[in-house]
């Protein structure tokens, strides 16, 4: 302890209690964002080390870190409190250093502690935090007044906080009296039985002057003291991470920080006796630790959340109505004449499962989802579930999936399930931008701004963001930050070099510095941090307005959103339900090309109807897949040909086997050697041949093993999915024993002997944990489907709705029109006489199509302005000069100018012989007019005088990559074609023509490289010439040799064995060099 | 194509038989701060060296030599990533080393013309050369170059040479190439059309619109039409061609003989009284002040120099806080100095050296009070700084941190806002030692029991403590302190009541306040 030695002073209060258990009650995580530096677990791993056997997290402003929190502590038996800090403006300003004293404080409202004490107090802390945030118009951290405190008090208990508290704020500013009219405020409103006047000892003489105050206080007004940390790390080793997310906090250096930063090094979670033996002068305030704990009832397991209601006619229940709906979907579904034969099935599964649905209480989720399809419907927004839910025929019936689960065969236990335990998760696919932004609006304003929200995504540091932050934190200049940034890398392979380490030496930091070393392991300490939070890309919680009950709910950075304060995961854990609403590029690229097909092709395509064109699986089993939806990508391809596609099954498969699930099961080689007939196709049992005929007896999908289990073992469906999740989870050895004991014991009973069942048994384990859901892969494969449809038949209207959604996909917008050039589709520049903002159709004379680039492909040219000069030359017809563009659109400034001059936009002008004309021109036409020569009708930037050259090839191609990314000329390599012929190097076409494990040598642009997971260290690259794509195989050791030659050059040449299996061509390189091709700046796709 | 603005240029700069009357010699030393070290140390010029710059850990390479540029080293790179190449002599940057090698090489270029010109390139040493009629003494063109370039050979300088009748032709083409380029007359825009750009210093806009424009050399930027440039660009364009062309106008601003404040006398029989030494300081500042004057200048500073019996020196220096020319207050400035800091010996020769700074130019208001004149401020200021040190004389500013007493002393500065805060004024005051006493502490079950300042053994009968403070973990000046606030009583009763400090890092305790 503390003070005094010999003549202690004695407090005033008398003592209550003499038990020494501390427990800590004020805790802020890092979900207090930038104000703690440890997360809910390593305060657990620190309550478990020091044996303490509960804690309270009060982070700021929020329960951003209580799931966790909560999911941590009862795994470890430790007692989770849940509370928050709170700010509260009505108490004027936070205690700041005088201001003789330098200091960079800002003001901010004074926090007090409020911990839940019942599910009644948990929701009105839920419902304080909604008000003041929602009170906001923008995402900003927000503060309470006292009426806010007023009407949500119940159930809570205030602790007055320490510095940070409306006391010390009060003390510092007005004194002693200012504090006690402060300390009455928060007794009228919360009790005297809830009100505690809190203590800090940090070992700061200004904290103990305080607490010599606040004693006098409470001791005058008989209010209880209690004792707190104001933890803010959990081990003092992690002040300095405190002080380094400090100074971020405040945009400053640790350098500058002076007094924002720490004092010392106290505000860990300290001990009980370290504790005790602080406040022995004081022991009541331990103990208060004590009762409060025990007055604290509330966990996150009592959350008092509700299935959502859907509001449904009077007469009726939610299941009666929803059995109603499902009829009618059936009936419609089932109509015509080939589906026929499977309405009673249907109607007999319906009924099965809306039982289990009116059994579990689920229908009202059901309803909303429906309701949410129908909207769709009613705006002509596509829409489609993925998922699970697929395996549904109530889903199918409501139109929430496409696909037929009777006629496929689906297994609905996959979805749902009795034993299950969890709620169903639907996800609906929708054209990403505006029509999933009306839908999601739609919601909010159906379910109201405190019935729903969206989920949060909690950001957290990785290799990049902390490596720039502690480095601008430390004060390193930005352009060592901006080269170390770019070194760290997010491969998603990672090798033994792959260290922080490694990339500090790369980029010229010697770690052997202890500024340096210092900083590399903060950086480490930094890494998985919470650092903001964001929005879920599409998860949305719907509680028909008891949301804010359940959690805290703010404002989202983007206009007319709300977040919850969880993410995910959390809402997950505890037991909410959402529906994601996940926009889907392709789908948009559908929508597009489905309203640009009628009008330029003049002809109707229903999605819903496509036919089985065998020309569509010609080009899959080419693997001419480029921008196709799933099977786009390197290892889709390498695996096309093999597969060889030849009915909509085949697509299915061939959507869930390149993946990383099946690749590390070992299921991809099997399948695909006998699909190839190079090897005998058998069956781990007689019985299981029906069941594993259509994958050709190697077992892919998950509903495969729940058929499995239910053919050999007689299991139902519900038993087959626990024994799915229990052995693809490995969540408890017990069980997995048990269900394996059932599992026998029904095979047994089926006549299978001890030798097949151990066959089954190993069958079925190994593939549990890799096996991709069949109808998840369904309804990808019908997107996938359409996808190749469209880009075979209507290739303009395709590309253009692929080029009008980027960035989507595996190819950037450059290759994209590459291979449509390729495939002979015309593509015309960016034109102002002619183009509009998205890319457009073109009819030519012979009466084809051609695509012509948007304006939105000018780099840095705004929208607005575009569509000024568009609504220009529609008004008053074609631009005559440079002169007449810059002063009819007079939004074009002289940058925008010099944009379109650069990327021969203005070339179609007549006046313009050539882009550097143009921009010869510009330069004068963008300079403003004075009033007397502003009406003068020559044009003065026109001159007999054309002073500058054309631009080299090489200077246009830098332009058109520098100005749009893109080039709709001749690819680079073209150009460089015959030399390149001369010197022995081949084409990506002629690589084909060349024989096996011959050395060949190609150049070409990088446009992807990928180090995926499962391929052990070994790197893919796509090479692009001017005839195709090759693919070229990195060794690990290459890869280590020439790392900063592969990952940053974007001409490559290219020497190694060519290998061709099945028509697929790969090269295995050797050498690796850079090759001097064009200056422009292509950009490769690198996969992470 | 030939402008009217060159017709007319070369029409002024003619002599009567078809020749310009002027000749420049550009000379242009690169990687300076390379070859400031190289040059003294001839056993690395054969090795690839480069000097760093900056405090560590960001240091980065500020210059190189040939060799260390074939091996791959450019500049900005940090002292690792010089390390990775391998073998390769890291040199240090000291501002000293490169001033006295500049004035070597300036007193080198002397030898061949008074009136030299200094002009500013980036990490390079770079001067002009009028050499107007230096060909009957050092010969043709070629011929001077060459001996310049020998001359600074001799003295370990590369650079390079140009010799031109254009000033800014001369200073480009030596910039921007290597060796000896002789440019003959009306050949200027020839012999700049390879060079970039670059070397008309434009502003960074104009760069990118000639690079779009597919301009990157002065010879292509000569070729586009004067009139056609100028509604673009505006005047500037206009110097920018003349540039490129050649025949670009320069006032030659030749450097000047350095204006020295100085005084110097040696004495015929050594001085150890002040009273005579302050009678020759009189007239030497009388001397001083008026040739300051004679330029509208007063004095700043005056550094005082002696040679003492014995060999010894002697250094002050004065600083009014406004430049003045008042001989008297001076005067009194430097009696006081010299009292404060007398001279160990008899005094053989004394030095004056004054820096010239600007009047003060304060227009005092009519209605304000009277004040007493600045200079008396001065005084005392000086008076105080006799006593105590210069660098403890002045206002105390606080630091933005949490170390404790933690200050810097900052300029005088007078605050007319009166201090009113009552309950700050009522509190204790602390009286710090400076610097702090070490003690030896005695230590009961972790605190203060009895320690010994000195010979003076203190009894602890209160202590209040330990208070925490820690911080800049981050430098090599971190602290870690533990306070205490103690009341102690020695053998004699008598009492104090202080502060002390266990100093974790140092491991030692200390006496570092008392409490009035």
């Amino acid at each position: 302890m503390l003070f005094m030695t010999d003549q202690e002073s004695k407090p005033a209060l008398c003592i209550k209690n003499t038990r020494e258990d501390y427990i800590e009650l004020h805790i802020a995580s890092a979900f207090s964002f930038l104000a703690s530096s440890s997360g809910p677990d390593s305060y657990i791993e620190r309550a478990i080390e020091i044996g303490m056997p509960a804690m309270a997290l009060t982070d700021r402003n929020g329960l951003y870190g209580a799931a966790r929190f909560h999911a941590s502590a009862t795994q470890n038996g430790v007692k989770a409190h849940i509370g928050a800090e709170i700010a509260v403006s009505s108490f004027g300003k936070h205690s700041v250093p005088p201001s003789w004293l330098p200091n960079l404080h800002q003001d901010e409202p004074p926090r007090i502690v409020l911990l839940c004490k019942s599910q009644t107090g948990y929701q009105n802390l839920c419902q304080l935090i909604t008000r003041f945030k929602m009170r906001e118009t923008t995402k900003t951290e927000g503060a309470a007044t006292f009426d806010d405190l007023e009407e949500f008090s119940e159930g809570l208990i205030c602790l007055t906080g320490g510095e940070e508290g409306p006391l010390a704020s009060a003390l510092d500013h007005d004194g002693e009296a200012a504090a006690t009219k402060h300390l009455d405020r928060l007794t009228s409103i919360y009790g005297r039985n809830n009100i505690y006047v809190e203590l800090q000892r940090h070992q700061e003489r200004e904290e103990e002057f305080r607490n010599a105050c606040f004693l006098s206080i409470a001791s005058r007004m008989s209010l209880p003291i209690v004792a707190s940390n104001g933890v803010r790390c959990a081990s003092n080793a992690d002040r300095e991470l405190l002080d380094v997310f400090t100074a971020i906090r405040n945009h400053t250096t640790v350098h500058q920080a002076g007094r924002l930063l720490s004092r010392n090094s106290l505000r860990y979670l300290r001990s009980s006796p370290e504790m005790v033996e602080m406040f022995r002068d004081v022991p009541e305030a331990i103990a208060n630790t004590r009762i409060i704990s025990e007055r604290l009832e509330f966990t996150l397991n009592n959350l008092g959340y509700e299935f959502p209601r859907y509001p449904v006619p009077n007469d009726e229940s939610m299941d009666s109505f929803l059995a109603k709906r499902v009829e009618e979907g059936i009936r419609k579904r089932y109509a015509s004449s080939l589906k026929k034969p499977l309405l009673e099935r249907a109607r007999k599964q319906a009924q099965h499962e809306l039982e289990l649905i009116a059994k579990l209480g689920f229908a009202g989720y059901f309803l909303i989802v429906w309701d949410i399809i129908c909207h769709c419907q009613r705006n002509g927004f596509l829409v489609q579930g993925r998922g699970s839910a697929a395996n549904s025929v109530v889903c199918f019936a409501l139109e929430i999936t496409a696909v037929d689960p009777i006629g496929m065969e689906l297994l609905f236990e996959r979805f749902l399930s009795e034993s299950r335990g969890e709620w169903p998760d639907i996800d609906l696919d929708l054209p990403s931008g505006d029509h999933r932004e009306k839908v999601i609006q739609h919601i909010y304003e159906k379910y109201g701004a405190l019935g729903a929200a969206m989920t949060a995504n909690v950001i957290t540091y990785r290799g990049r963001s902390s490596a720039r932050e502690v480095g601008k934190a430390l004060g390193f200049d930005e352009q060592q930050l901006s080269k170390l940034s770019v070194l760290v890398g997010h491969w998603e392979w990672r090798g033994a070099n792959d260290t922080m380490e490694n990339h500090f030496g790369h980029s010229g930091l010697d770690i052997r510095h202890p500024l340096i070393g210092k900083y590399l392991e903060l950086c480490t300490r930094m890494y998985d941090l919470p650092r903001h939070l964001g929005q879920h890309s599409g998860g949305m919680v719907i509680c028909a307005g008891m949301l804010n009950r359940i959690v805290p709910i703010e404002r989202a950075s983007m206009p007319g959103r709300t977040v919850v304060q969880w993410d995910k995961e959390d809402c997950a854990d505890l037991g909410l339900i959402k529906v994601d609403l996940l926009g889907l590029g392709m789908m948009a690229v559908l929508k597009d090309s489905l309203e640009l097909i009628p009008r330029h092709y003049g002809e109707q395509v229903d999605l819903a109807s496509l036919p089985e064109d065998p020309l569509v699986y010609q080009t899959l089993c080419k693997a001419d897949t480029v921008g196709m939806f799933q099977v786009e990508s390197r290892a889709q391809m390498a695996s096309l040909p093999h597969n060889a596609p030849g009915c909509f099954y085949d697509v299915v498969v061939q959507v869930a086997i390149i993946r990383p699930g099946p690749i590390v099961g070992k299921m991809m080689h099997p399948y695909m050697r006998r699909r190839q007939g190079k090897e005998e196709i058998s069956y781990p049992h007689p019985l299981l041949e029906s069941v594993l005929k259509r994958t050709l007896g190697v077992p892919l999908f998950q509903e495969q093993l729940l058929r499995m289990a239910m053919v050999v073992a007689s299991f139902s469906g519900s038993e087959a999915e626990e024994l799915r999740r229990a052995v693809g989870m490995r969540r408890s050895m017990q069980r997995m024993r048990n269900l394996e004991g059932r599992l026998r014991e029904g095979m047994t009973r089926n006549g299978i002997n001890e030798a097949e069942q151990d066959n089954i048994v190993q069958a079925i384990s190994s593939f549990a944990m890799y096996g991709f859901p069949e109808s998840h892969a369904a309804s990808f494969a019908l997107i996938a489907y359409a996808s190749a449809y469209l880009k075979v038949h209507y290739l303009a209207a395709f590309v253009c709705g692929l080029l009008n959604n980027q960035p989507m996909g595996f190819y950037s917008p450059a290759v994209l029109i590459k291979d449509a050039q390729r495939h002979g589709l015309r593509v015309r520049t960016i034109c102002i006489q002619r183009s509009d903002w998205p890319c457009t159709i073109e009819h030519e004379m012979d009466n084809t199509q051609s695509l012509r680039i948007g304006l939105n492909y000018a780099k840095g040219l705004r929208q607005s302005t575009a569509e000024a000069l568009i609504a220009s030359r529609i008004s008053q017809g074609n631009f005559r000069s440079v002169d007449d563009l810059a002063s009819r659109v007079p939004e074009l400034n002289r940058k925008d100018l010099s944009l379109l001059a650069q990327i021969g936009a203005l070339n179609s002008i007549n006046e313009v012989a050539h882009r550097r004309d143009a921009l010869w021109q510009i330069q004068q036409a963008g300079r403003p007019v004075g009033p007397l020569l502003r009406n003068r009708t020559s044009n003065p930037s026109v001159s007999n005088n054309m002073p500058l050259r054309k631009m080299t090839i090489d200077e246009r191609l830098a332009a058109d990559y520098s100005g749009t990314g893109l080039t709709c000329g001749p690819h680079p390599m073209k150009y460089h074609r015959d030399s390149l012929r001369r010197k022995g190097y081949v084409s990506a076409n002629e690589l084909q023509r060349s024989s096996t494990n011959s050395f060949v040598r190609i150049a070409g642009s990088v446009i992807a490289r990928q180090r995926p997971g499962t391929a052990k260290g070994f790197v893919f690259l796509s090479l692009e010439d001017e005839t195709g794509i090759a693919n070229v195989i990195i060794t690990p050791d290459l890869f280590e040799r020439e790392r900063v030659l592969i990952t940053r050059t974007r001409f490559l040449d290219i020497e190694g064995l060519l290998q061709i299996q099945s028509g697929v061509v790969h090269i295995k390189a050797h050498c690796i060099r850079p090759i001097d091709i064009t200056t422009a700046d292509l950009r490769s796709h690198d996969f992470h | 194509m030939v402008s009217a603005r060159y017709v007319e240029y070369r029409e002024t700069r003619m002599k009567s038989r078809g020749q310009p009357d002027c000749l420049y010699a550009a000379v242009h030393a690169a990687e300076f701060p390379a070859q400031a070290i190289l040059r003294l140390r001839p056993d690395l010029r054969s090795h690839p060296c480069v000097v760093l710059a900056g405090s560590p850990p960001e240091e980065r390479v500020c210059a190189l030599n040939l060799h260390a540029r074939k091996r791959g080293v450019v500049h900005g790179m940090t002292r690792l990533e010089v390390d990775e190449l391998g073998n390769i002599h890291i040199l240090t940057c000291f501002a000293e080393t490169e001033a006295t090698a500049r004035n070597v090489f300036l007193e080198t270029l002397l030898q061949f013309s008074p009136r030299i010109e200094e002009t500013f390139a980036t990490n390079a040493s770079a001067f002009v050369l009028d050499i107007t009629g230096t060909e009957r003494l050092f010969g043709p063109p070629h011929e001077i170059a060459l001996r310049i370039r020998s001359a600074l050979s001799t003295v370990g300088f590369r650079a390079s040479i140009c010799i031109c009748t254009n000033y800014d032709t001369a200073r480009i083409k030596a910039e921007f190439s290597s060796g000896i380029s002789v440019i003959p007359y009306e050949k200027e825009s020839e012999a700049l059309a390879p060079v970039p750009i670059s070397a008309l210093h434009l502003e960074l806009e104009h760069y990118e619109t000639f690079a779009l424009w597919g301009i990157g050399t002065l010879g292509e930027l000569a070729a586009l039409p004067e009139e056609e440039l100028i509604p673009r660009f505006g005047q500037p364009s206009r110097a920018w061609l003349a540039l490129s062309r050649g025949y670009a106008e320069h006032t030659f601003q030749p450097m000047e003989a350095r204006f020295e404040l100085k005084e110097h006398i040696e004495f015929e029989t050594h001085i150890e009284q002040l009273d005579s030494l302050l009678f020759v300081c009189s007239n030497m500042i009388n001397n001083l002040v008026a040739r300051a004057s004679s330029r509208a200048l007063s004095l700043a500073s005056i550094r005082i120099d002696m040679s003492l019996e014995g060999s010894a020196q002697y250094k002050q220096v004065i600083h009014p806080a406004i430049p003045s020319n008042d001989r008297k207050f001076l005067l009194k400035l430097m009696q006081l100095e010299i009292a404060a800091h007398p001279p160990q010996a008899a005094v053989d020769s004394l030095t004056l050296t004054a820096e010239a700074g600007q009047h003060c130019k304060v227009q005092l208001d009519l209605f304000a009070l009277p004040m007493p004149e600045p200079s008396r401020l001065d005084v005392t200021l000086a008076r105080l700084k006799a006593i105590a040190g210069a660098d403890r004389v002045g206002s105390p500013v606080l630091l933005d941190s949490h170390r404790p007493g933690n200050f810097q002393i900052g300029e005088f500065s007078i605050n007319d806002q009166l201090f009113t805060d009552a309950k700050t004024l009522n509190r204790t005051c602390l009286r710090r030692v400076r610097p702090p006493h070490t003690l030896r502490m005695q230590l009961n079950t972790g605190k203060p029991a009895a320690f010994r300042d000195g010979s003076a053994p203190f009894c602890v009968s209160v202590a209040y403590g330990p208070w925490q403070s820690s911080g800049c973990w981050w430098a090599v000046d971190r602290w870690d302190l533990e306070e205490w606030d103690v009341m102690a009583t020695n053998d004699s009763g008598e009492s104090i009541a202080c502060l002390v400090v266990h100093d974790h890092l140092n491991g030692k305790w200390l006496l570092d306040a008392f409490y009035d």
